[in-house]
């Protein structure tokens, strides 16, 4: 009964002072419990306020030469109705900004310099003929319209490939719609009776997207960010701080001076397992906390299962840590280490991009990793509020994982005591 | 080997010696490869825990969290042994008037405290359980002379107050003013046992002389070891003084003192300074083993 007592008391002197070791230390403050305050906030400003479809985001640079002189049937012409009226509803859609030539990256004020200087997502040039075209003003001969297509010139930023996809489809998309109504007003002047067959050569399949509910309401992207982010938080803190836990202890001399005493090896495990799950639970709270206040993300609560698979999923995180710890010769090997190991590792776990537009190899090595299952985990509870059932196969990953990583930190500490 | 209770033991010899793996040994670090070791009659290989009771360990290093308080530090390591409550706060209390630190400096963290505060508050870490035996392993390392004399009389008073005292040190004066008993260990074994008087008296050997000269060169070595009487010759640098000393070893210093004065002369040196003193353990050191303490660090 004493040395139960004195176990407990052992194991809470070393959580206690580990903790104290990251709240009083200012660098371990901002990484292991700023750092997720921090990125909750890039998150939130970036994406906080998105929804769906929030194109008056996209900045588009016209360079309307619609009004500039052309000539049609060998006299000038300078109509500029189309041209004028395609600017406008761009207006009505994205943020405009007019230019009067698409020029080049080094001569200010043109389309092409504010591209290269990243003010405008995308800039769309508007031929001189662009009205002359589409209202079939070029004639053969005999008076008769020549089918001559109208011409734009669409010029997105390359070295932002994934912006400038969105970018392109939101700005192609509006073109079709526009074209549709081009395409109703043109038919609209044919007789009646061709009237149904033209609409239908003109626009033959008829496709219609919508997003699935898979919430029960509409939700914003951070909403659907937030629960991948505790598997950042279980990378951040946990396994980073597991890996300095013994390493730094051996360091100082605590730990030998720890082992003289009448402690078990066991007992230190705890303890450092306990400050670890405070860290890792603290800096979930923080992150989940400020998302609620500052975005006011409004997620499904079920707390006994974020807790479990949080528990489970730091499990993983904390086993590789302490493997790491146990194996690292000192404080500064074992952080290195683990920054070699987490910074990579962030990428794979479905929570900044979903997995599926990885290469298959990496998609593999993505689904093995315990945190991926969290990330799924806690999607499918906080943001699409699926029954626990639902999550089993996630939860008896991270169980077993959870055990399996666990159990071989704890052994390679075991070996590490040999070389004090 | 053994030590008896209330006794201030000695384990002496050069760095790489092996004292500090027989601490280690002693603590519960690392297990022997063969042999016994027993703390207050418990084995610490069968009964660890028992014997790490009666055991505190003052390490060389100052091993402290230095983002706590010295309060906080002894709470901690009280806590390791099990103390809690009133108890805990009542020896805490205790300790930091043997710390001689003042209120302030038990409010402020560790990392802002003077080498000789932390010195203290390490020493009375490992005093928190009333242990009866106390490891010190090289506790005045890098402490200035002040520093050192004080420590100095911290670790006698603890033996005053009966607790027994195992002392690593490669320090001949720290042990001779100490000890009641020393083991000089070279190489992973005892080479000699006892007090040091009696280790003095052993070799046979009373006196030294050292002599000051402005230069010692090889050949003069060569000469004074050649002169008759003398049992054992070396240059050791002082570092306090920033000089270097000739020692010359003998029975009948008056006899060969001429002699050694002459050898210096003709090898065109001046004396600074001549000096008889009595047998150190350094000098027992060397007639064991045939080299010196300092050459071995």
């Amino acid at each position: 009964m004493m040395q139960l007592r004195r176990a407990i008391y052992q194991v809470f002197a070393i959580a206690k002072t580990d903790f104290l070791g990251v709240i009083r230390n200012k660098t371990a403050i901002f990484f292991t419990l700023l750092f997720p305050l921090f990125f909750i906030v890039i998150i939130g400003f970036t994406f906080g306020q998105s929804g769906a479809e929030e194109t008056s985001r996209i900045i588009v640079g016209t360079v309307n030469l619609d009004g500039g002189i052309t000539y049609v049937n060998g006299t000038a012409s300078q109509n500029s109705t189309i041209g004028d009226a395609f600017v406008q509803a761009l207006k009505a859609n994205f943020t405009v900004y007019e230019y009067g030539e698409y020029g080049d990256k080094d001569t200010n004020g043109t389309a092409a310099y504010a591209i290269s200087r990243g003010d405008i997502d995308v800039s769309v040039v508007i031929p001189a003929n662009f009205t002359e075209t589409l209202s079939f003003q070029y004639t053969d001969n005999l008076g008769i319209p020549v089918p001559t297509k109208a011409h734009l010139d669409l010029y997105v930023d390359p070295s932002d490939p994934t912006g400038s996809l969105i970018t392109q489809q939101s700005v192609l998309g509006f073109i079709s719609g526009f074209v549709k109504y081009y395409q109703d007003t043109a038919i609209s002047y044919f007789p009646p009776d061709f009237q149904d067959y033209l609409r239908i050569f003109a626009d033959p399949i008829m496709v219609s997207t919508s997003e699935a509910d898979v919430a029960g309401r509409e939700l914003r992207w951070i909403e659907y960010m937030v629960p991948g982010t505790l598997g950042l938080v279980l990378l951040w803190s946990g396994l980073n701080h597991a890996s300095m836990a013994i390493a730094i202890e051996r360091t100082r001399g605590t730990f030998q001076r720890m082992v003289v005493a009448p402690v078990s090896p066991t007992s230190v495990l705890i303890g450092k397992l306990i400050s670890s799950l405070a860290l890792v639970y603290l800096s979930a709270v923080i992150l989940l906390v400020s998302g609620v206040l500052l975005f006011q993300v409004n997620l499904y609560w079920n707390i006994p299962v974020i807790i479990l698979a949080v528990f489970l999923g730091a499990l993983s995180a904390i086993g590789i840590g302490l493997i790491i710890s146990s194996l690292a010769k000192n404080e500064e090997a074992a952080n290195s280490i683990a920054i070699i190991i987490s910074v990579p590792l962030q990428f794979f776990i479905g929570a900044f991009f979903p997995l599926s537009i990885m290469p298959e190899p990496a998609q593999i090595f993505g689904e093995a990793l315990p945190f991926t299952k969290l990330v799924n985990a806690m999607q499918n509870t906080m943001t699409k509020n699926l029954p626990f059932e639902t999550i089993i196969p996630e939860i008896l990953y991270l169980t077993i994982s959870g055990l399996i990583l666990f159990l071989l930190g704890t052994i390679v500490y075991r070996i590490s005591l040999r070389r004090l | 080997m053994s030590v008896a209770r209330g006794e201030l033991f000695g384990l002496l010899g050069p760095n790489g010696a092996g004292k500090s793996t027989l601490t280690k040994m002693i603590s519960g670090l690392i297990n022997p490869t063969s042999g016994t070791i027993k703390v207050g009659g418990y084995n610490i290989r069968d009964d660890p825990m028992k014997a790490k009771e009666l055991l505190g360990v003052v390490p060389q290093d100052i091993v402290l969290y230095d983002y706590m308080n010295a309060r906080e530090n002894l709470a901690f390591f009280g806590r390791l042994y099990g103390l809690s409550g009133r108890k805990l706060k009542n020896r805490i209390d205790d300790l930091l008037g043997f710390t001689q630190l003042d209120e302030k400096a038990v409010k402020r963290l560790v990392s802002t405290y003077s080498g000789g505060m932390k010195r203290r508050v390490n020493i009375a870490a490992a005093l928190l359980h009333e242990p009866q035996v106390m490891l010190l392993d090289e506790p005045t390392a890098g402490l200035d002379p002040q520093n050192k004399h004080a420590l100095w009389g911290i670790i006698q008073t603890l033996q005053k107050n009966g607790k027994t005292i195992v002392l690593t040190t490669h320090m001949m004066d720290e042990a001779e003013e100490l000890c009641s008993r020393v083991a000089i260990m070279d190489k992973g074994r005892i080479i000699a046992l006892g007090s040091p008087r009696k280790l003095i008296r052993k070799v046979k050997m009373e006196n030294t002389i050292t002599v000051v000269p402005d230069k010692i060169s090889p050949k003069l070595m060569g000469t004074v070891k050649e002169i008759s009487g003398v049992k054992g010759s070396y240059s050791a640098y002082d570092e306090n003084e920033k000089t270097e000393t000739l020692k010359v070893i003998t029975e009948n210093p008056d006899d060969i003192l001429p002699d050694v004065v002459s050898a210096i002369a003709k090898d065109g040196a001046k004396i600074l300074s001549v000096q008889l003193s009595r047998v150190t353990l350094e000098d027992v050191f060397i007639l064991l083993t045939g080299r010196s303490l300092r050459e071995e660090e």
